[in-house]
């Protein structure tokens, strides 16, 4: 499902060139949930903007669905977006002026959908806010917000769906409902899951985790594997 | 309805809603209605001063002819409906039963006036009342000095030419008699059809022809595109009310100027507000931008959401401004009813589209640059909210408001001068703002390093924010400043005015009293309670050569005044006056004045009004040549005066050095003020000085101030208009701001700061940027006024010291006070409240 091929970013500051990301490849299959984890700073989020279009590579080449990210201009990525890619972020990014049940409806109107609304409120009502669709979002806790986020995040079926710390700014008790939700959906329809945290909990989760680390980011499968026997020892 | 349009008007639905569209929907209607109100009321005040002044022309257009006046011109105006009225106007010798006198005789047909009436009065100088007709044939109505002149009373009998007049009434006024105090020979006025059995008219008199138009504008124009090529630059003058050049047609100009100045200043108020609004609005909306974007909108998208959101925007703003508009404007024509008279046509559509236009040009023009900046956000801001548009100039941004203003400004006036003046005189304030704010942050620094008061909290934020901080001083500062322009040039203007008519203005000129006259004249007077003015000697003299060269000598001084091409000579006599020192009023432009210095030569010094020295192609050092009886006067002129015309005061063309008249016997003329109560006695306080004659000029005064009072407060409502947009535009500036200090009381508040240094610091950020707009302000203040009292409303320029010191108080003290209301809404939330209001 993505596919990515010695992929850099490099910026350019006062002091010189800098690389923020080192030459990356990795791939992700089609349905599976990935985690990509480590300190802050270190190139998490940089890498997620990159695979999700919302940001240029430097070099390298990014494949989303077999399509050609890399190629396209800024246009051409907003449709593939538009088309297969779902969000959700930490500070939840509901447009303030629109009710909860109209941000969930805004991609599939963006994307022309027919029925926008009756598939907002059926979805809404899946996370738990059928009630609160009427409301808008600093009417809303920071759980529901994200809830509603979710909820927005799975209305066009997307086949990849990315989350940048989806836990980060709840309490555990919020948090815990969130990952469930989210799990679970993800696992109901199928789609790909590539999630940056801090959240180990949330990262153990997923099938895969890549440690990102000074702009380097290692297939941390033993890792894994070794966390997770510590866990079940 | 696409997917773009819902979203847009979705978007907008819930954002009017939320009140989220309140200030840039107010910067809208503001300025539409500031500008529809403003400009709809002007039109109405200026139709009803129009209409006023037409009554001193008699009419709406008067063609003026040394020759009868085509036949054929006149059925083409009837033709056309316009309406149309005739005089004949000659100097003539008027017989009474002892005496003659030279008379300003008129010959009037029955629609004579088409605008304004007749005053005449029982007896000489007695009560006066206006009517609406005109001496039958066969009779006369003469001045109230004739009387005296020619020694008859009303009913008697006076003969002009061939025919014989019964007197049946006093004139007091006709509404064409022109202003000119010492020219006008007292006047007759007689039926046209008169003229013939008087038979002088022949040739060798100098007669002039008047045809009188009225009708709407649009009519008088097209006949006058008719007429024009007929006309003859020798013989013919068309004169409309607009070329009044008397002092009520000057007034009423400068009053027009005034309204325009001020209309101009509500579009650029309105345009600071828009922009500022617009700003505003466009950097809520970088995050719904980001987000759609990353949902997969395109830019396109984007651009047609935003667009028909700016649309819709526009079009409810315009909407509601023009309601707005007509109803301030009705309720202020309502509330000056009787004091203020206006215009009773009800409705003017050229407002009205101005209004919308300017409404039109400000929403699109000024959000176009914050439009740009939001369709470029990138989605990546989602993930890196400090990521900014990439569009970033501010240059452009200035270069783009600044022509859209100019073009407003141009456009509106279509007056190139007033526009380029305000618009310098905005551009050199915007850099100097931008250098005092670099100053600032330099300060700053040194400032903030100290521990954390309110005042070290309120300089680091000026400095960290230095560029929106010019931003916001420089709107401040453009407010405080056309606020300033428009408060003291009403001040200059209506100060003027009052000074040119103070209270004890004389309204009545004594001439032709005799050197012995004039103690027995002052004692008399003083006996009887009447203060006397200064007596001007008078020796009347012919002006026949410059150089030796000679003038023509046979223009009369009517002509004279009527005719451009004054150029061959004052030929007339003139009345010569000395003096060594020179009167109130009067400026010297070029030159010396002669005070006790003989000129060169041993020559007598002459000092010459500079108007007639143009026309005459008079220059300093030439020798002017006067015939006063049979001896000849030489004197060399060594200055040209400035006069101020309008000053009801006499004044001369020629004023000689004393050693120049000494061998003459000079009459003097003089003036008095006699107050209403006192006038029943004049005619016993002139009993012992028969041979004085008298020059009435009270009702004259009482008209003139009549217009001045109407037109000040019809200044004075325009002031209270543009006072209370500008206070809008500065609560709408400030509330701006308040969303971009959010964030910062948040975190300090949450950090546990104190309400009240919070406040503090607040307030005495918003103090400081209120002291320095209000000190630039008056610094663009006192260039923009010198240039437009200078250059376009042809007044002394003038320097307002008190207005450095009040413009930053006041700047303080308002902005200061916006600033703390402001942040006392927001301190009056609680921090969690606080911060859900920034996330």
């Amino acid at each position: 499902m993505i596919k990515t091929s010695k992929i850099t970013k490099k910026v350019t500051t006062n002091e010189g060139q800098l690389e923020i990301l080192k030459p990356i490849s990795f791939e992700v299959k089609s349905g599976e949930s990935v985690a990509i984890v480590g300190a802050s700073g270190s190139g998490k989020s940089t890498l997620l903007g990159l695979l999700a279009g919302l940001d240029e590579v430097s070099e390298g080449e990014i494949f989303l669905d077999n399509e050609p990210l890399h190629t396209m201009n800024e246009e051409q990525r907003a449709q593939l977006r538009g088309a297969k890619v779902g969000f959700i972020f930490q500070s939840f990014m509901l447009v303030q002026s629109l009710t909860a049940l109209e941000n969930v409806m805004l991609p599939a109107q963006i994307a022309g959908a027919k029925n926008a609304r009756s598939q907002a409120k059926e979805i809404l009502e899946q996370v738990g806010l059928g009630h609160r669709g009427s409301h808008y979002p600093n009417q809303l806790s920071g759980g529901e917000q994200q809830r509603v986020a979710i909820a927005r995040a799975f209305i066009g079926q997307p086949k990849i769906l990315f989350a940048d710390e989806p836990t980060g700014n709840l309490d555990a008790a919020n948090s815990e409902k969130i990952e469930k939700l989210l799990f679970a959906l993800n696992h109901d329809s199928g789609t790909t899951l590539v999630l940056v945290t801090h959240d180990e909990e949330l990262a153990r989760h997923c099938d895969r985790q890549l440690v990102m680390q000074a702009g380097q980011l290692t297939e941390a499968a033993a890792q894994t594997a070794e966390r997770k026997d510590v866990s079940h020892g | 309805m696409g997917n773009a349009s819902k979203l847009a008007w979705r978007l907008f639905k819930h954002e009017a809603r939320r009140g989220e569209l309140t200030i840039i929907l107010a910067a809208i209607i503001l300025s539409v209605a500031a500008v529809l109100s403003l400009s709809l009321f002007s039109e109405r005040l200026q139709g009803a001063l129009t209409e006023r002044s037409a009554t001193f022309l008699a009419a709406d257009r008067q063609l003026r002819a040394r020759a009868p006046l085509d036949e054929s011109w006149v059925s083409e105006a009837r033709s056309q409906d316009i309406a149309t009225a005739s005089q004949v106007q000659l100097r003539s010798m008027v017989f009474g039963d002892e005496n003659m006198s030279l008379a300003d005789l008129r010959a009037v047909d029955d629609n004579y006036p088409l605008k304004g009436a007749i005053t005449v009065a029982n007896e000489p100088f007695g009560e006066q009342q206006k009517i609406q007709q005109v001496p039958e044939p066969g009779t006369a109505w003469i001045d109230s000095r004739l009387f005296q002149l020619l020694g008859i009373e009303p009913g008697g009998n006076i003969e002009i030419g061939d025919a014989s007049f019964t007197v049946s009434r006093v004139l007091a006024e006709v509404p064409d008699a022109g202003f000119s105090l010492f020219s006008t020979d007292p006047l007759v006025l007689i039926h046209q059809q008169d003229l013939a059995a008087a038979n002088i008219t022949g040739p060798g008199s100098r007669v002039t022809y008047k045809a009188y138009f009225a009708g709407d504008n649009g009519q008088l124009d097209d006949y006058y595109d008719w007429l024009q090529p007929q006309l003859n630059d020798e013989l013919h003058r068309w004169q409309s009310v607009e070329d009044d050049e008397s002092p009520i047609g000057r007034s009423v100009a400068r009053a027009g100027q005034y309204f325009l100045l001020a209309s101009l200043l509500a579009i650029v108020l309105a345009a600071v507000s828009i922009a500022v609004a617009a700003q505003r609005y466009s950097q809520r909306h970088f995050d719904p931008v980001a987000i759609m974007k990353t949902l997969g909108a395109t830019r396109s998208m984007i651009r047609k959401v935003y667009t028909l959101q700016i649309c819709f925007i526009a079009t409810l703003g315009i909407v509601i401004g023009i309601v707005a508009g007509v109803a301030i404007q009705q309720v202020v024509v309502s509330a000056l009813a009787g004091t203020v008279e206006v215009s009773l046509a009800v409705w003017h559509w050229r407002p009205v589209i101005i209004a919308v236009f300017t409404g039109v040009v400000c929403a699109v023009l000024f959000s176009m640059y914050p439009l740009l900046r939001l369709f470029s956000i990138p989605p990546l801001r989602v993930l890196r909210r400090d990521l900014d548009s990439n569009l970033s100039s501010r240059t452009l941004q200035f270069a783009v408001s600044g022509l859209a203003v100019f073009l407003l400004m141009w456009a509106y006036s279509q007056n190139l001068e007033i526009s380029a003046i305000l618009f310098v005189s905005g551009v050199v304030l915007v850099a100097a703002l931008i250098l005092v704010t670099v100053g600032l942050i330099f300060v700053g620094r040194k400032f903030a390093t100290n521990q954390m008061g309110p005042w070290q909290l309120a300089w680091a934020r000026i400095s960290r924010r230095a560029m929106d901080n010019s931003v916001q001083l420089i709107s401040f500062s453009i407010t405080i400043m056309l606020l300033l322009v428009v408060l003291v040039m009403r001040n200059d203007m209506i100060a003027q005015w009052q000074a040119q008519l103070p209270q004890g203005t004389p309204n009545y000129f004594l001439i032709n009293i005799t050197q012995q006259q004039k103690p027995e004249l002052d004692t008399h007077f003083e006996q009887n309670d009447v203060e006397i003015g200064h007596f001007y000697p008078v020796v009347r003299g012919r002006f026949v050569s410059v150089n030796d060269e000679k003038v023509n000598t046979e223009v009369t001084k009517e002509e004279e005044s009527e005719d451009d091409n004054g150029r061959d000579g004052l030929g007339r006599e003139a009345n010569l006056t000395w003096s060594n020192t020179l009167q109130n009023e009067n400026r010297i432009v070029e030159g010396n004045w002669h005070g006790d210095v003989q000129a060169e030569n041993n020559e007598f010094a002459v000092s010459v009004e500079h108007e007639v020295a143009g026309r005459l192609n008079i220059s300093i050092g030439d020798t002017l040549t006067f015939n006063i009886g049979s001896e000849v006067v030489k004197a060399s002129v060594t200055s040209f005066r400035e006069v101020n015309w309008q000053s009801m005061q006499p004044n001369f063309f020629f004023i000689l050095s004393p050693a120049a008249m000494q061998n003459f016997t000079p009459t003097y003329i003089t003036s008095f003020y006699l107050p209403t109560e006192k006038k029943a006695g004049l005619t016993e306080l002139l009993k012992p000085f028969p041979s004085v004659t008298l020059f009435d000029v009270d009702a004259r005064i009482n008209q003139l101030r009549g217009i001045v009072e109407q037109v000040s407060l019809a200044v004075e409502f325009i002031l209270i208009l543009v006072l209370v947009a500008g206070s809008l535009v500065l609560i709408a500036q400030v509330q701006a701001s308040m969303d971009e200090r959010q964030q910062e009381l948040a975190i300090l508040r949450t950090l546990g700061a104190k309400g009240s240094l919070i406040r503090a610091s607040v307030v005495y950020e918003f103090v400081i940027i209120g002291i320095v707009a209000g000190f630039m302000a008056a610094l663009a203040n006192e260039l923009s006024l010198y240039l437009l009292q200078t250059q376009l409303f042809n007044m002394p320029a003038s320097f307002h010291f008190w207005y450095w010191l009040i413009a930053p108080v006041v700047g303080a003290a308002v902005v200061g006070l916006l600033g703390a209301i402001g942040c006392w809404r927001l301190l009056t939330l609680n921090t969690s409240q606080l911060l859900r209001k920034i996330m």
